[in-house]
């Protein structure tokens, strides 16, 4: 490929990136994404899920629960495609002041976050499984938000501007002419081929990787750190509300209803290196007894997989070390670059949360805007993204609908998240990837409860097809995505999970015995030492 | 009072009760559902890796056994599994099963690797590739288990231990399914068993045939009557034909698994599937009874000797609760092997060994339980198949053959103390 000319190039796919991207090519800018792996293949992916509608915040943070009460309101009509509207309750467990709910409402009403105590008998009609000891419920306009859907229908809309939108390809360095920045040196991690990318505007949006960037550019000093967050997603919706504890945010102390899961978030570690964050037994304890508190009996449901997440906390170089990183400012960061390091056309947006990803990248646009001298008014609060333009909700039952219509049609591929081969095949086409990881965030493919036991040797096969992948390749995409599952799957493996577990590896290595396919010699590199 | 009771309806309860009954005692099979027939390939894998390809298991035995002490194969010894392979190659009068513990086949899977096997239903027999040859491999359009074109690709791509060249290719068909689009592997194998759609099947491969390739399909060849449908395609194509395991439900699995059942049945034994097993009675150590979670109460089966047969963590047999403690089901057996708390249960990549795999119930040569201590837990309890200690099956290729081999040395051990 040749150099590549554009006005915009954005780094990092994740929803802040996504999302400046979108801004900037609904006001007219000719744009560049280029994310390092997969669209929300980092932070992204690896929230619980929760649109917040400013309630955690209420008492610590204002500013960021007005935040997210001002955000909630615009991303429900502007993405509503992404969104299921779950609703939240905060609960006053047994383990929780009472009197905490009273600076609750407070705060609430303070922010204009729409708030209401219920008795808690009406909130056990509607959530039967939540603990019977708790005694305070209010209401708020939380929901579940899904960061993969929302993420490419971001880059959905930044093509239909016009723009472009580059996966695995990452920045090998900054392009400086002088003090202005003038776009980057990138490759493409899946054919290796390196090029630039020349732009007028850069935009580091790059999260908790931001320093590194920032470090390309000649702009040292720029410290985000790394907060880890594991999650675990159980087998079924054990509630249908969104889940927060009535209390100062702490560990453990959310559980989200998204798609055919519940979530239950979340720890708050400091790590040093954001790409090896691990999973510890203890901390797996930790989150199951958390979740035992809001819903009795919860260890005894399936946990389905654990993640970790990393929250990009930006740190203001005068605060003192902290090992605590929730008390680092949650909020946003966005850095001139011309003022802090004398570089122009280039800025760095980290920090903050997916619910506030438009405001961010808003915010980020106009600075652009003012420096470039192009003054061109926000359209993403107005104009909502490809698939959401009917402002319907997501819902449960799509998938069972679309199946009962079609079941005369068309194969059932994935069982547990109902996904059919025509569906498949369409997004193995439209993304053109070959990583079968990738269509499992595309699709939720493989993510129920037999994570991927029946349908990833069809979805192996169908790749090939689609793709016309040889039969190499192929080989080398089912072995990748076992190993990434287990990383996954491992730690949380007791109980029914564990026979679904070993089942699994009678059909991979009993049945099929993948591991003795025959290899290439691309294959004497572990997955992990590859793109 | 019976004299056995067999809880458990795979390989190795099916082998035991069968063996127990031919030298006349009488035995009840108990199980919660049925077993690992349905879910594994119908084939008998002895030894495949160990951890290199293994082309002759008697040979590659003895020195595996000295290798793996704690393996079921040294309780077991080679004597008692060549015994019990004879045993079930014998069994068999129309569909009958080839092979031998000399020497492996190498049969293509689903997804186009060669696995090592050493019995095989004669159905699957010719697609063994020890020898190279030409294949021409056969998907059906409405079954989502099988595709053709990639096991073609890695068959051709596969490195047999001789050096002899494979050349593979595929074709789709579609077969007439009344407009149904996504049948599963035994519905295929009912419409098999049907004289006309056999014959609609063998004209679409045969306007595909060329030169002298076997022809290889996905394992759906008739239910009922697999021998029928296997020969009558051979002579309809005019060559070799095979047959290719996938995904379960297994078909040749359910084809074994109905032909021991109405042996055992056939010579009088009882079986009571959809009855858990949930505790037994004990006096001193001898076990009384088993005690049996059906119709909303608890019933006692009490028998002379029970074997115990109810599989791994697979099928829920010993389990690990959301604690991390481990416990086997039925007569709470101590499990040896679990990884202590803090150390870890699995590595952390996938196609390693893992420790928590080799996890299950100790046995003596007689395959009578052991405590921590090497102490027999209980005098009258023989414990076979995927509970034992000692073994990963699935990455070994040696699951039915220690369910196979432990099913008859079971046996040989209650006869003997009966008589």
């Amino acid at each position: 490929m040749k150099n590549v000319q554009t006005e915009v190039l954005v780094i990092g796919g994740g929803a802040t990136g996504s999302g400046v991207a979108w801004d900037a090519a609904a006001r007219g800018f000719e744009t560049i994404l280029v994310e390092r792996k997969d669209l929300a293949e980092g932070t992204t992916g690896r929230f619980h899920g929760l649109l917040h509608s400013g309630g955690r915040y209420a008492v610590k943070d204002r500013l960021a629960a007005e935040e997210c009460i001002h955000e909630n309101r615009i991303l429900r009509r502007v993405a509503s495609d992404a969104i299921e509207d779950t609703g939240g309750y905060f609960v006053t467990t047994p383990w929780d002041d009472p009197a905490f709910g009273d600076k609750f409402l407070e705060g609430c009403r303070a922010c204009e976050i729409p708030v209401e105590e219920i008795s808690p008998s009406q909130a056990f009609q509607d959530e039967p499984r939540i603990n019977r000891g708790i005694s305070r419920v209010f209401t708020v306009p939380d929901a579940a938000i899904d960061g993969w859907k929302l993420v490419w229908d971001c880059a959905k809309a930044t093509t239909e501007h016009g723009g472009r939108v580059f996966t695995y390809h990452q920045v090998l360095g900054i392009l400086r002419a002088g003090d202005v920045v003038r776009g980057a040196k990138v490759r493409n991690e899946l054919s290796g081929e390196e090029f630039e990318i020349h732009a007028d505007f850069t935009i580091n949006a790059t999260g908790a990787w931001a320093g590194k960037i920032a470090d390309m550019a000649g702009c040292p000093g720029v410290q985000v750190l790394a907060g880890k967050g594991i999650m675990i997603a159980m087998n079924h919706r054990l509630v249908n509300t969104v889940i927060n504890r009535c209390t100062m945010p702490a560990d453990g102390d959310i559980l989200v209803p998204i798609r055919t899961v519940s979530v239950i978030g979340t720890t708050d570690i400091r790590i040093k290196d954001p790409d090896e964050p691990d999973v510890t037994q203890d901390e797996v304890d930790r989150m199951l007894d958390d979740g035992e508190k809001l819903v009795p009996g919860f260890r005894k449901a399936r946990a389905l997989r654990v993640w970790a997440g990393v929250r990009p906390l930006f740190k203001d170089a005068r605060a003192a070390e902290t090992t605590d990183t929730r008390d680092v400012s949650r909020s946003h960061a966005l850095l001139d670059h011309r003022d802090r390091d004398g570089v122009a056309g280039f800025l760095t947006i980290t920090g903050g949360k997916l619910t506030t990803f438009r405001m961010m990248a808003e915010e980020t646009v106009d600075m652009m805007c003012e420096q470039l001298g192009a003054q061109r008014a926000c359209r993403t609060s107005a104009d909502p993204l490809p698939s959401s333009k009917t402002g319907k909700f997501m819902w449960l039952g799509e998938r069972l609908k679309e199946r009962e219509a079609t079941m005369h049609e068309d194969q059932l591929i994935c069982e547990c998240e109902l996904i059919q081969r025509s569906s498949l095949e369409r997004v193995m086409t439209q993304r053109s990837s070959t990583i079968l990881d990738d269509i499992r965030r595309a699709l939720r493919l493989g993510m129920g409860p037999c994570q991927g036991g029946f349908c990833m040797y069809r979805a192996t096969g169908i790749l090939h097809d689609v793709e016309r992948m040889d039969s190499w390749a192929a080989n080398r995409s089912l072995r990748d995505f076992l190993q990434e599952r287990w990383k996954g799957v491992q730690p949380i493996l007791y109980g029914d999970q564990l026979r679904q577990a070993r089942l699994d590896d009678w059909i991979f290595q009993g049945v099929l015995d993948v591991e003795h396919l025959p290899t290439d010699q691309l294959d004497d590199h572990p997955a992990s030492d590859r793109a | 009072m019976r004299d056995v009771l067999v809880v458990g309806i795979g390989m190795s309860g099916l082998t035991a009760a069968l063996r127990c009954q031919e030298a006349g005692l009488s035995v009840t099979l108990l199980a919660k559902g049925v077993g690992s027939t349905h879910l594994a390939p119908g084939t008998i894998d002895v030894l495949g890796y160990g951890p290199d390809l293994v082309e002759s298991p008697s040979q590659a035995l003895p020195r595996f056994i000295d290798g793996s002490p704690e393996h079921p194969y040294a309780r077991i010894g080679v004597d008692a599994l060549s015994r019990s392979l004879e045993w079930f190659g014998e069994r068999f009068d129309a569909y009958r099963y080839t092979g031998a513990v000399d020497e492996n086949l190498l049969l293509p899977t689903a997804i186009g690797s060669i696995k090592p096997s050493a019995l095989v239903p004669e159905s699957l027999s010719a697609g063994d590739l020890r020898n190279g040859g030409r294949f021409l491999i056969v998907g059906l359009r409405q079954l989502k288990d099988f595709f053709p074109a990639l096991v073609a690709q890695n068959i051709a791509n596969a490195k047999t231990p001789s050096g002899a060249g494979i050349s593979a290719r595929a074709v789709q068909i579609e077969p007439p399914t009344n407009g149904e689009p996504d049948l599963s592997s035994l519905a295929f194998a009912r419409r098999f068993d049907e004289p006309e759609f056999l014959d609609a099947v063998a004209k679409q491969i045969g306007a595909h045939l060329d030169g002298d390739e076997s022809v290889g399909l996905p394992a759906v060849l008739g239910v009922q009557h697999p021998h029928e449908v296997w020969t009558g395609l051979q002579d309809a194509l005019g060559r070799p034909v095979f047959e290719i395991p996938s995904l379960p439900p297994s078909v040749p699995g359910m084809r074994l698994y109905e032909i021991l059942r109405a042996q055992f049945e056939a010579g009088g034994g009882r079986v009571v599937v959809g009855a858990e097993a949930v505790g037994a009675d004990t006096d001193g150590d001898r076990v009384t009874a088993v005690r049996v979670a059906a119709a909303a109460r608890i019933k006692p089966y009490p028998a002379g000797h029970f074997v115990l047969a109810t599989g791994g963590f697979g099928s829920g047999a010993i389990e690990m609760g959301a604690n991390w403690s481990v416990r086997e089901k039925v007569f709470n057996l101590p499990v040896a092997g679990v990884p202590e708390d803090g150390n870890e249960r699995f590595g952390p990549r996938y196609f390693d060994a893992h420790p928590l795999s080799r996890a299950g119930i100790r046995v003596d040569d007689s395959l009578r339980p052991l405590d921590d201590n090497g102490n027999r837990v209980y005098a009258n309890v023989t414990v076979v198949g995927a509970c034992l200690a000692g073994s990963e099956a699935w990455r070994e290729k040696s699951g039915e053959g220690i369910s196979l081999s432990s099913g008859y040395k079971a046996a040989e051990t209650i006869v003997e103390e009966q008589t």
